[in-house]
């Protein structure tokens, strides 16, 4: 078991009881971020005729609530080590709720992009980043299986924001739909009020607090210690997370885990969402109505919505978790190797059953996807991780489906674009293997290492126990 | 020469009754409106078919001189003789009763017929004996529907109706757009920037834009898509409500999240009070263990020193 990172949080985490409830709020959270964007498009149509602009005009409010949903990350995470989870998502809900308020008054194009595009995706920021990093907190043996049922979040809210968005688009128009959407945001802020922070319950060891406390931690560690004997309970995590880290930690970029991990994923994005957007237009392409095509979409969603919690249970077992890199490395190769066959299906029955597949596939990844991160760099860092995760990834979700659009245009076909998304993914799951498999080895031998030194020094002051007590009792006789 | 001013009178008498029957006679179908004068583009169109009920699609943009012509060949009774006729729009046309031979092992009917205006659009059939018949159907291009459900806008605020031609069909002369205002269609026309209406003209769509909305302004909106033969048509509903209604459920939904986030904020505070003085007990208890504990590894090690 990859050891130096798990046990480096100082407390024994909950597992459960409020936890669950916990998963709760960042499934709400979690799906409001990933959902949201995508399901505004329901009303670029009637916004484009309305403003008089473009198509790829409008696409781009998409894109910029996108790009500042990744780019938001750090800044999310230095306010979540600072202050907790709970206050940053209740900001976040208010900020998205205000923005779609303010765009619902939206008087031209430039107001959207800054209303809905800009704040927007920041408040989205706010949700996503607290709501991941309060799991590590709550979940330590269970923790696969709550961040799969905390990333089911996703398509179960885009499931029921599309038909809900063309309803409300259907009865009030573009303008009254964002009114509505605003007040809808605002229940991320019921979701924040469940992100309790955590009750710290330290097992009683006689001895300093967690090593490398700064002045106000020690200060909070004595008071403490004066008022409860030996338990401790920090209320807010902030405080003892600062001990580490008060704004980024900036330091993660020598961690191997986290390199290797920075490294794949950045070359898996850019053929991560391509196939899922091309989806239906390739399906048109080959004669499909658009009912059928649609279909497929349904299927995919169903099928992810069922394997993210199944995926997360499946980490959990005392088979995968211990390896639960290598599991994610297969699941990121699996991605690629359907793609790469995806052109050969032939027909619509070819396309549901790549559909399926395909729901197999992107459920998994984004099932185990914060969980490995959290596993390589360890809940007490993992807030900076994801952070500087996040934005370094904006540049390939945003510029895969472009790119993967350039390719269809370009040749006329997409069976180019999947041979390029498989190699995309393909590439990065082998990657991950291998460095994993180097990663393990050294991590055993540097816990064996470790494991030695600390059995020297207990031998040492063992002896030096016994040769004081040796002295003291030859005094007492002598 | 016997010449009597009695025959004469009769004879004049007779022309002016039957010149005056003539007149009084009803009078037949119309017949086909006469030549313009300058001549009508020719076109034609013959189907086959082998006794089973055939229609054919006709898309018509200008007046034409077209030709029908319908070919039973197969499937038929071989009979030397067969009556055929045309039907407009389900009525049959006078005059259009044939005998049709059988030649070549088929029956040939064909007809001319000047399609000039909108009326001249419609359905027309070719029939043989009692069953066996082709429809054409001639209409000008139609326009895809723009919008089965209604456009919902805001008073005060501006409404962009569009309209399209597909691309495909060949794009209209010009558009027009009509308002319903309860009992006939009004044509709207853009006067000038200070109106409240304007319209767009493009080759292939048209929009429609209306400022400054008031309830007045809900209900249907045609767009009529000018081609030589005819309109076509297609309407839109427009639904304008006031920013009332969309605040209802937005209110609604606010104190709904005020509510819940209250409340779970209430439960947690009730929650740890709990704790904090069950939670007292607890520490004494659990310090006392400890306390208990620690004694008790001092002795161990004590006694094992003493063993040694």
């Amino acid at each position: 078991m990859p050891p130096a990172a798990t046990t480096s949080l100082g407390y024994s985490p909950p597992d459960g009881g409020w936890g669950w409830a916990v998963v709760f709020g960042s499934f709400i959270s979690i799906g409001f971020s990933y959902a949201f964007p995508k399901s505004l498009t329901i009303y670029f149509k009637e916004i484009q005729e309305y403003f008089s602009v473009s198509y790829s005009e409008i696409a781009w409010v998409s894109s910029v609530m996108l790009a500042s949903m990744y780019a938001g990350g750090p800044v999310s995470s230095v306010l979540v080590n600072r202050y907790g989870s709970r206050p940053v998502v209740m900001v976040g809900g208010v900020m998205v709720g205000t923005a779609m308020l303010l765009a619902s008054f939206g008087t031209s194009i430039m107001h959207l992009y800054l209303c809905v595009g800009l704040i927007g995706g920041f408040g989205l920021a706010f949700n996503l980043q607290p709501a991941l990093t309060i799991i590590g907190t709550y979940f330590q043996v269970k923790r696969p299986l709550a961040n799969g049922l905390a990333m089911t979040g996703s398509p179960v809210i885009l499931s029921t924001l599309a038909p809900l968005n063309q309803f409300l688009f259907d009865s009030f128009g573009w303008r009254g739909s964002f009114l509505i959407l605003g007040s809808i945001c605002l229940n991320c802020c019921v979701a924040g009020s469940l992100m309790r922070p955590v009750t710290k319950v330290v097992p009683p060891k006689p001895g300093p607090g967690p090593p490398g406390c700064n002045g106000a931690a020690a200060e909070e560690d004595t008071r403490v210690q004066s008022e409860n004997l030996q338990t401790e309970e920090a209320k807010s995590e902030s405080k003892s997370q600062s001990c580490a880290e008060r704004f980024i930690d900036f330091s993660l970029f020598k961690h191997r885990g986290f390199l290797i991990y920075l490294v794949g994923n950045v070359v898996l994005f850019f053929g991560f969402f391509a196939p899922v957007v091309f989806l239906a237009p390739y399906a048109k392409h080959q004669g499909i109505d658009e009912y059928s095509a649609a279909l497929l979409l349904t299927i995919f969603a169903l099928v992810d919505m069922f394997i993210r919690p199944v995926t997360g249970f499946l980490g959990n077992t005392k088979l995968v978790r211990p390896k639960i890199q290598y599991f994610f490395s297969f699941a990121v190769s699996y991605n690629g190797i359907c793609h790469l066959l995806c052109p050969l299906l032939p027909g619509y029955a070819g396309l549901v059953g790549y559909a399926v597949i395909l729901g197999l596939g992107f459920g998994m990844v984004s099932a185990l996807l914060f969980e490995v991160l959290m596993d390589l760099v360890g809940a007490h860092r993992f807030s900076s991780a994801v952070g500087l995760v996040t934005i370094i990834e904006c540049g390939p979700v945003l510029l895969g489906p472009p790119i993967s659009g350039a390719l269809v245009d370009a040749y006329g076909d997409y069976k180019y674009m999947y041979y390029a998304c498989g190699v995309f993914m393909l590439a990065p799951g082998i990657f991950l293997f291998v460095m994993h498999y180097f990663n393990y080895k050294k991590l055993e031998e540097e816990q064996r290492q470790s494991v030695a030194v600390e059995m020297r020094t207990s031998e040492e002051t063992v002896q030096l126990n016994m040769s004081q007590s040796d002295k003291s009792t030859n005094k007492a006789h002598g | 020469m016997p010449f009597s001013w009695k025959h004469q009178f009769f004879h004049i008498f007779l022309l002016l009754v039957s010149c005056r029957h003539i007149k009084t006679k009803t009078p037949g179908p119309t017949p086909p409106p006469l030549a313009p004068i300058s001549p009508l583009p020719t076109a034609d169109r013959s189907v086959v078919f082998k006794g089973e009920s055939h229609t054919e699609k006709l898309e018509v943009l200008n007046p034409v001189s077209l030709t029908l012509e319908c070919v039973w060949a197969g499937n038929h009774p071989k009979l030397p003789n067969i009556t055929g006729f045309w039907k407009k729009d389900g009525e049959a046309i006078e005059n259009s009763h044939l005998t049709v031979q059988l030649e070549n092992d088929q029956y040939l009917i064909k007809r001319v017929f000047n399609i000039v205006n909108e009326e001249s659009l419609g359905s027309y059939s070719c029939i043989f004996g009692n069953e066996a018949k082709v429809d054409f159907l001639l209409a000008a291009p139609h326009i895809a529907e723009v919008r089965d459900k209604p456009i919902v806008s805001y008073v005060g605020d501006s409404v962009v109706i569009p309209c399209k031609m597909e691309e495909p069909k060949p794009k209209p002369n010009t558009w027009k757009w009509y308002k319903d205002n309860g009992t006939a269609k009004e044509q709207i026309f853009a006067a000038g920037k200070l109106d409240r209406f304007e319209i767009k003209n493009e080759n292939g769509y048209t929009k429609l834009t209306v400022h400054n909305l008031t309830e007045a302004d809900s209900g249907l909106y045609y767009c009529g898509a000018v081609y030589a033969i005819a309109t076509t048509m297609s309407h839109v509903k427009l639904k304008v409500i006031s920013i009332q209604e969309p605040l209802k459920p937005f209110i609604a939904i606010m104190v709904e999240v005020i509510i819940l986030v209250t409340a779970i904020l209430l439960y947690e505070r009730s929650q740890s009070k709990k704790n904090s003085t069950a939670g007292n007990d607890v520490n004494t208890d659990q310090s006392h263990i400890q306390v208990q504990e620690e004694n008790s590894l001092e002795e161990n090690s004590s006694m094992r020193q003493r063993k040694i």
